[in-house]
């Protein structure tokens, strides 16, 4: 459904000095500093695959994105969607793709909710008995029968997502590509949402390309994931496999009466370490961890044995985390190895 | 085509329920614009109060030529008026790309997102104009005179149209163009007067450059006899074609330049 060969996209940043004087010399002259946001990649998704598209923030995830919808036009490589090529027939490619892009709305801004989904009925020619049954059932999973009336402007964040989403499956498309579906939901939207993804995949077979922070979505979600660091591909594989050999990495912040001289309990030193501080939070010490090697319970009584702890709080894996990680470990290679298709 | 009628009927539809919503808006635009057009033609009833032609130009005449761009201007306004927003709210907040995965063209879309109530104002007041100055002139209004009236305000719209398309594209490159669109568009206001009163350099950039002269004084040149320009007065149409095209080709450029370096 997807095949994407060599994909890279080059773009050009004005470098400019700091503070006043840079920007009037920028007005006269300007050095130009190409930044490569995506580095020639591979991807190859079967129709009907959910994959989830993670990386860090500028690993070049929007910009893969933008060319495979269409928007951008990629500097080399190739990329065809369904059998299109996005950027060279753009309209053809859009009627069969479906897009979220987190808080951007694709709906129109004062009219109701009801009436912006006849408006996209007539744009993407959706005929007019599939398209009520659609409606009909789209309505039920995500509960939008007494948001119809009200217009997007009004909506909370979580009623817009839902009617979102709803726009972005209307037609039936082939592909949907959902840049953070989930960002500032609560948790009750979230599993809506996330089963109403899991639905339209099931009975339209429809292809999913999923980016997103919260590895919940992800768990949930997809089969497989692809994880793109500095515009390169450094993860191409099952779910599972990544989880076992990564999701049980840690962190635990606390917050602790003195941390002047904080050092590492020597019980520790084996199991854990210390990250690096945050500049505007110097008191918070943040020690990541596996699970393997030790218990969160067990650290925390081992901290608070050598330390007054004021507070603590634990953070779920995160995706930089477990990207950190894969360098750190050196698994770069070995872990590519083991795609699946 | 036939699609596209019917997809603007709708968006249409849509913009004045909006419209209509914002009831108070629709009457205060309205009335401002009404006003701002009125205080234009007070300024010339003064001049002429004091003088009885100008360069040859009587003041019936002058209100003419003030209807034909009134009434042009507002089929811009009306219709067109989204191309000012090109760049503050479509490209700088990245609601451009919005347009680009949709199966119909990103132009059409983005004139069809707005419809601009302030417009109507324009052409209240330009058929009041129009209508006031057309007795006092020195014609026999028949049909044909109708249609050519009608056919040359139509070119004019279209040529305002055609001008603020080609630098709103400038959007493209520049994130937002909006003070060059604004700059250029100014220079309509020296086309409501007879361009054979000023020098011959911005009466030519009037002309050939950026041809605001065709939206108002040549159209009413055409029904004025001796003014030495019917022939010129014909070429409106052409005018208004041959700028569209032109806009639209760079248009074409412009979104080509920005799919392939992004916002």
């Amino acid at each position: 459904m997807i095949e994407v060969h060599n994909l890279a996209k080059h773009y050009k940043i004005a470098k400019r000095d700091p503070g006043l004087r840079g920007a009037v010399k920028s007005l006269f002259y300007r050095k130009y500093e190409t930044k490569e946001a995506v580095k020639g990649i591979n991807l190859h998704i079967e129709a009907s695959e959910m994959v989830g598209y993670i990386g860090a923030n500028g690993a070049g995830k929007s910009t893969t994105i933008k060319m495979l919808t269409g928007i951008l036009t990629p500097t080399s490589g190739e990329v065809k969607v369904n059998g299109i090529v996005p950027y060279e027939n753009r309209k053809q490619n859009a009627s069969h793709i479906g897009a979220v892009f987190g808080q951007r709305t694709q709906l129109f801004w004062d009219i109701p909710v009801r009436e912006s989904y006849e408006l996209l009925k007539h744009i993407y020619e959706i005929p007019q008995k599939q398209y009520e049954e659609t409606l009909a059932e789209f309505v039920e999973v995500l509960h939008l029968e007494p948001l119809l009336g009200i217009p997007v402007r009004q909506l909370s964040l979580g009623q817009k997502m839902r009617c979102e989403l709803a726009a972005a499956f209307l037609h039936r498309p082939k592909v949907v590509y959902l840049d953070e579906p989930t960002i500032g939901l609560d948790v009750a939207v979230k599993v809506r949402i996330r089963s109403f993804i899991k639905q339209m995949n099931a009975r339209y077979g429809t292809t999913v390309l999923l980016t997103t922070h919260d590895m919940q979505d992800i768990e949930e979600i997809c089969q497989r994931i692809i994880i793109i660091d500095d515009g390169s591909v450094i993860y191409d594989g099952s779910i599972q496999n990544i989880k076992s050999q990564f999701g049980d990495k840690r962190v635990i912040h606390f917050e602790l009466e003195n941390s002047d001289n904080f050092i590492l309990p020597q019980e520790l030193a084996h199991a854990a370490q210390v990250l690096p501080r945050e500049e505007e939070d110097l008191h918070k010490i943040s020690i990541t961890f596996s699970s393997r090697d030790i218990s969160g319970a067990e650290l925390i009584s081992i901290m608070m044995n050598h330390y007054t702890v004021a507070d603590l709080t634990i953070a779920d894996p995160k995706i930089e985390t477990i990207v950190e990680e894969i360098y750190g470990r050196g698994m770069k290679k070995e872990v590519q190895h083991e795609e699946v298709h | 085509m036939i699609r596209y009628i019917k997809l603007y009927y709708l968006f249409c539809k849509q913009n004045l329920k909006v419209m209509m919503e914002y009831r108070m808006d629709f009457l205060l635009g309205v009335l401002s614009v009404m006003l701002q057009q009125f205080a234009g033609i007070f300024f010339v009833k003064i001049v002429f109060d004091h003088i009885h032609e100008l360069n040859g130009w009587t003041f019936y005449e002058i209100l003419f030529i003030y209807g034909i761009a009134a009434t042009g201007r507002s089929i811009h306004h009306i219709f067109f008026d989204n191309l000012w927003t090109l760049g503050w709210q479509y490209i700088r907040p990245g609601k451009f790309d919005r347009l680009l995965i949709r199966p119909i063209n990103p132009l059409f879309h983005f004139i069809a997102d707005r419809l601009q109530q302030d417009g109507f104002g324009q052409l209240f007041i330009g058929i009041i104009v129009l209508g006031t100055a057309m007795p006092h002139l020195d014609i026999s209004w028949g049909f044909m005179e109708y249609v050519i009236l009608i056919i040359m305000i139509i070119a004019s719209g279209f040529i305002f149209v055609a001008v603020n398309l080609f630098f709103a594209t400038l959007s493209f490159w520049m994130v937002d163009s909006l003070p060059i669109v604004w700059t250029i568009f100014n220079l309509s206001d020296f086309a409501r007067y007879p361009l054979t009163i000023y020098h011959k350099g911005i009466r030519h950039l009037l002309t050939w450059i950026i041809p605001y002269g065709f939206t108002a004084f040549y159209p009413a040149a055409y029904f004025i006899k001796g003014s030495g320009f019917e022939n010129l007065a014909l070429l409106t149409p052409v005018a208004a074609i041959v700028s569209c095209a032109l806009a639209y080709l760079f248009w074409n450029r412009g979104l080509k330049a920005f799919t392939s370096t992004g916002s």
